[in-house]
């Protein structure tokens, strides 16, 4: 019987390789309490944070990497703060992190240099994925949330953060100096500030892109694909695949995220986003069936019908399956669809694809968009909402997250200084498209209701996307149900629980800029 | 002779204390044991009130437990369902819910989407059930792996529920199947048509609880006096005659529980729609249930939830009441 | 077991087709399942179904190294067997009184049994949660053990009451006339007379409590009380999505205990119920 080399798990390679005096636990979520003289050095642990012992050995030896740090130690939150005076002020204390069960293992691998470096013991409380939103909700509603920090989709933010759920960190940002400016303004904007209070700091910085099967689509298109020229529109993508779905032998032209809910709202989103489409106007009116709107939504139908079977119940992880193991020609999907993919030991089209440049619609904009994406977040109930901001910030940190991504586990960093880092544009492919289009992306306001809207939205485009009502009646449809749950949740004449002029800049940050190519 | 069997059986509900059995399985050792001797005690005399009231006292602890923890949230659910709620905020709308559930088109569709995939379901189980049941329960052969009839039911119903989602859609095993012996062309479309959607959700429901009623079914007709059946057989009478007209009536009350029992089990039908379809295409598969959660748990409506899940607890009930009446009475006779 | 003997007009042959073709339906999905858990993840999805992987074993070192699966099956044991004793000690005597006797009410009593089988978990998720808060039952094992017991307890009376209805008044009457109390006949002669039906509603009630969800997700926080069917969740979202292999790992190390139970009792389930008036 042949095992495998990929059967090794990373948290299980951590305990191995690392030299932490840290006891651990037989899982390694509780760790017993640590008196303070019972430290491990400051240094030392630092140093523990490093390629050689969080990146996989099998990446590793992949791709030939060197003890060299893939991000900027001078923007590195971790190796700037005063570790001392976290442990004099709040050592001894405990912090309890709800996290999706899924996202478990790669804060675990992080938490225990935390806990040597601040003194602080962390509890984490693993909650399924899918039962995330329910459970934070149940905690919430119930007036006491027993956890002190929660990670979720930075779209909730409006509907945590509205009722006042979530505590301001902007003293404790300015107090251990966190490095703000280092994120893209895409993500600092919208996955952190709500009215004019920073509530969160980013984790997991997503974008969504297209990528694209060499193998198949490069005899179609006649040449080895061209970044910026070789599907420089969505008519082009259209077309070519069409040309591969009807190629057969398993391969579907394109897979696309279609599911009732908000998956199918996010790819409307992204799409119509480079036709011109934004949500609101200033009076904070949904524009949704507007000329871009529509024409995002006529491109969507198009591509549905080059798209891989079961795509009106595809969300993130069916889509995600279906590209790795090689069942269709191109992806709408994130940017972790071109990093996992080249991994070995998730993908069977290695070597076999590429992420482009947002296609074009004419008469639009550039405007790669930043859908989904998670932020972390202290309770306003918390006892410890000090030691949990620490938490968090280590957690985000530059060098952890530059880690993550070398991992390709899917959590993705939003550091200018990391998503610059060559050593590290060396293990991801669509990186520098990545970077390059962060500069430019368009998102969507976080508002309260605004994951009611989505799904609403996404209901009706479903319906489109099966044939039973058409583009125009979808948007007309989701265009009224906005409306009603926006009143629901304050917004009335204009005005509303949130300011547009708060959030207008993070919804378009490519305006006036000139383009990467 | 034959029909005077037949119609005797027939009109008779069926009780096996009217008709002689085998070996019993209790034996004249355990009713000697209950019995105190005679001499000894005189037959213990109880009072009447004491009489009267123990059916309660039987039943008091159940009763207690139920409501304890069924009674609260059934009141908390109908007291909820007269608010618009959003998390810490209730806002009094009296039966504004109940007039804005029943002019909602997709309400009516997960109660259609219920009937419909339900009843199709349970229809196809209890027959693939009572003709498993009745093929096997006597044959010598099977016996022993009889146990093979049961095992869909002992997976965890996410589990199945992901079996079938590789299968019909992210593995494609079923049209995989289907292509090879050249019934279809490429790959289908589970989740695109409507009727393949649904069919999905049945296929995978028939499959896991079939063997919850073929237990039922083959433990009732082991039940059964086989007298009357030898009688029949010995007399010449073919196989279906005797199924439709002995061993069916006979097993009349305990297929209407089964039935009855397996039927509210599948209006709340949830499991296989969250993971399998959440109820695409376009909300054709979404059941009651799943309805409710997404109302309560997506859309954050939770007096809407509540007063869409009253409402299904009434028709239930409504539904389930007849079906009831007529079990007590074939019991009570 | 009387000598099998053919009755006119059956063909061996089609009942064994039928029985046959029904055995590998239900077989086939199962040993395939198997399949998926025993290979890599990059053989579960592939662009044409693969039927003989590469045998692995990766979701087996994924489960054991980072998931605590001896604790959540432990707590799957214990918050099962427990709401099972519960059930059977409230739904046995519940039952002998529906089926045996006649009092004002009985109708609506054995019907509001029924109903509490019939509330969409969705709805009553947040009071119960709530409930279990303010009684400070949250994350334990005890809460899930008063759940599932509560969930059950109408399929259990209703499955003992249906047995308890085929014993025959006869046996009762005897024994009542020699001066048995009514607990006495309840205890030495109902129950050891249903004992198939007992068991046979055990067993469905264990298995209905091993797979509830929603439940057991609000009432659990940590691994103190998540169980198997909480366990299986774990894999199917989350960075690494869906991972099939491990989810039917998990699915039969909760099958399989529950496999071993089934067979052990099997000759009780179909064990026949006759019964009759005592002979002589």
């Amino acid at each position: 019987m042949t095992i495998r080399f990929g059967g090794m798990s990373r948290r299980s390679f951590l305990r191995t390789g690392a030299a932490f005096g840290v006891a651990a636990g037989a899982v390694g979520l509780k760790t017993p309490a640590l008196a303070q003289s019972g430290l491990p050095d400051i240094q030392a642990t630092l140093d523990g944070i490093s390629v050689a012992n969080y990146v996989r050995e099998d990446y590793r030896k992949l791709y030939n990497m060197s003890d060299e740090p893939l991000w900027d130690p001078a923007k590195d939150w971790i190796r700037t703060v005063d570790w001392e005076k976290v442990r004099s002020e709040l050592g001894g204390t405990t912090v309890r992190f709800a996290i999706g069960a899924a996202d478990q293992e790669s804060a675990a691998e992080g938490l225990k240099p935390f806990e040597a470096l601040s003194g602080i013991k962390v509890e984490l409380v693993p909650i399924p994925d899918d039962s995330i939103y329910d459970k934070a909700i149940s905690e919430f509603i119930s007036g006491n949330a027993s956890f002190d920090a929660l990670q979720f989709f930075s779209a909730w933010l409006g509907d945590f953060a509205a009722p006042g759920f979530l505590a301001p960190l902007d003293d404790f940002a300015a107090k251990w100096n966190l490095p703000l400016d280092d994120f893209y303004d895409t993500y600092r904007l919208n996955y952190g500030y709500f009215g004019g209070k920073l509530v969160g700091l980013p984790f997991d910085c997503d974008i969504q892109m297209v990528h694209l099967r060499k193998s198949v689509l490069e005899p179609i298109l006649g040449g080895p694909i061209d970044l910026v020229n070789s599907v420089p529109t969505y008519d082009e993508l259209i077309r070519i695949t069409g040309e591969a779905n009807k190629l057969g032998g398993g391969v579907a032209g394109i897979g696309l995220l279609g599911a009732r809910g908000f998956w199918s709202t996010y790819t409307w989103e992204h799409i119509a986003a480079q036709a011109g489409m934004q949500l609101f106007d200033a009076n904070w009116n949904p524009t949704l069936n507007t000329d871009a709107g529509m024409k995002g939504m006529e491109t969507l139908l198009a591509l549905a019908q080059n798209a891989i079977e079961g795509v009106s119940g595809a969300g993130w992880g069916e889509n995600r399956a279906a590209w790795l193991g090689g069942q269709v020609a191109a992806n709408i999907s994130w940017q972790d669809s071109g990093t996992q993919a080249m991994r070995p030991d998730q993908s069977q089209i290695v070597d076999d694809f590429v992420t482009i440049y947002e296609p074009r619609i004419s008469g639009g904009v550039f405007a790669p968009p930043n859908i989904a994406g998670s932020t972390s977040v202290v309770t306003a109930t918390s006892q410890n909402p000090e030691g949990a901001f620490l938490m968090l910030a280590f957690l985000t940190t530059s060098s952890i997250m530059a880690m993550n991504e070398a991992n390709a586990n899917g959590v993705a960093p939003g550091y200018r200084s990391v998503l610059s880092n060559e050593r590290l544009r060396a293990v991801s492919q669509p990186m520098k498209v990545w970077a390059d289009s962060l500069e430019h992306a368009w998102c969507s306001p976080r508002l309260p209701g605004m994951f009611e809207m989505e799904q609403a939205l996404g209901n009706e485009i479903n319906r489109a996307i099966t044939g039973q009502i058409t583009a125009k009646e979808a948007l007309d449809n989701g265009q009224a149900a906005w409306k009603s749950i926006m009143e629901k949740n304050g917004f009335k004449d204009g005005g509303g629980p949130v300011a547009y002029a708060d959030v207008a800049p993070g919804l378009y940050v490519g305006g006036g800029k000139a383009l990467p190519f | 002779m034959l029909r005077r069997v037949f119609m005797s059986v027939a009109e008779k509900p069926c009780r096996s204390d009217q008709m002689t059995t085998k070996a019993p399985l209790v034996s004249a050792a355990g009713v000697a044991k209950a019995t105190p001797n005679r001499r000894n005690t005189g037959p213990r005399r109880r009072s009447p009130a004491l009489r009267k009231a123990f059916p309660y006292l039987l039943l008091a602890p159940a009763m207690a437990y139920l409501l304890v923890i069924t009674l609260y949230p059934g009141l908390f659910a109908i007291y909820q369902s007269l608010f618009v709620v959003k998390f810490l905020t209730w806002e009094w709308t009296g039966l504004g819910n109940y007039s804005a559930i029943l002019q909602d088109r997709e309400f009516w569709a997960a109660l259609g989407n219920t009937a419909i995939i339900g009843g199709i379901s349970l229809t196809l189980q209890t027959a693939i059930a009572l003709t498993i049941a009745y093929f096997a329960y006597r044959d010598p052969f099977i016996r022993g792996w009889r146990i093979v009839y049961l095992m869909p039911m002992l997976f965890m119903p996410s589990a199945v529920a992901f079996i079938w989602k590789l299968a019909f859609n992210d593995g494609r095993v079923i049209s995989n199947l289907l292509m090879s012996v050249g019934l279809v062309d490429g790959n289908v479309d589970w989740l695109g048509n409507v009727w393949l959607a649904r069919m999905t959700l049945i296929v995978a429901d028939v499959w896991q609880w079939t063997p919850f009623l073929f237990i039922i079914f083959v433990a009732a007709l082991q039940g059964q006096d086989q007298e009357i059946e030898e009688a029949a057989r010995l007399d010449g009478a073919s196989w279906p005659s005797i199924f439709w007209n002995i061993s069916l009536p006979m097993m009349r009350p305990v297929i209407v529980v089964a039935v009855t029992l397996r039927g509210i089990d599948i209006t709340t039908m949830f499991t296989n729609v969250f993971v399998m379809t959440q109820g695409t295409p376009g909300g054709a598969t979404e059941t009651m249930s799943y309805f409710i959660y997404r109302q309560g748990f997506r859309m954050f409506n939770f007096g809407y939830a509540s007063a869409a899940s009253v409402l299904m607890l009434i028709l239930t009930i409504i539904i389930a009441q007849t079906v009831v009446k007529r079990a007590f009475h074939s019991g009570k006779k | 077991m009387a000598k099998y003997r053919k009755t006119r007009g059956e063909s061996l042959l089609l009942r064994y087709i039928v029985l046959g073709g029904w055995a590998l339906v239900c077989l086939l999905p199962i040993l395939w399942f198997l399949s998926i858990g025993f290979r890599p993840r990059t053989e579960v999805i592939t662009p044409v179904p693969i039927y003989w992987p590469t045998w692995s074993l990766d979701a087996w070192h994924l489960l054991m190294s980072d998931w605590p699966i001896a604790q959540y099956l432990r707590n799957s044991v214990i918050a099962v067997a427990g709401s099972v004793i519960i059930d059977l000690i409230l739904a046995i005597p519940a039952a002998y009184a529906l089926s045996r006797y006649e009092f004002k009410g009985r109708e609506d009593i054995g019907f509001y049994i029924l109903s509490t089988r019939m509330m969409a978990p969705a709805i009553v998720a947040v009071p119960i949660f709530f409930l279990f808060k303010t009684m400070g039952l949250l994350d334990s094992v005890w809460a899930l053990m008063l759940i599932y017991a509560a969930i059950n307890l109408s399929l259990v009376t209703w499955i003992i009451r249906s047995y308890m209805l085929d014993i025959p008044k006869e046996l009762e009457d005897a024994a009542r006339t020699d001066g048995a109390g009514d607990l006495r006949i309840l205890w030495e002669i109902i129950i050891p007379a249903c004992l198939p039906g007992i068991i046979t509603a055990a067993v469905i009630a264990a298995i209905f409590a091993i797979n509830e969800f929603l439940f057991t997700l609000l009432i659990a926080s940590t691994a103190n009380a998540y169980t198997m069917s909480v366990a299986l969740a774990n894999f199917t979202g989350g960075s690494d999505g869906i991972i099939y292999n491990a989810i039917a790992l998990v699915s039969f190390i909760a099958f399989v205990p529950i496999l071993i139970l089934v067979i052990l009792i099997q000759k009780h389930l179909s064990r026949g119920l006759t019964m009759g008036a005592v002979k002589g």
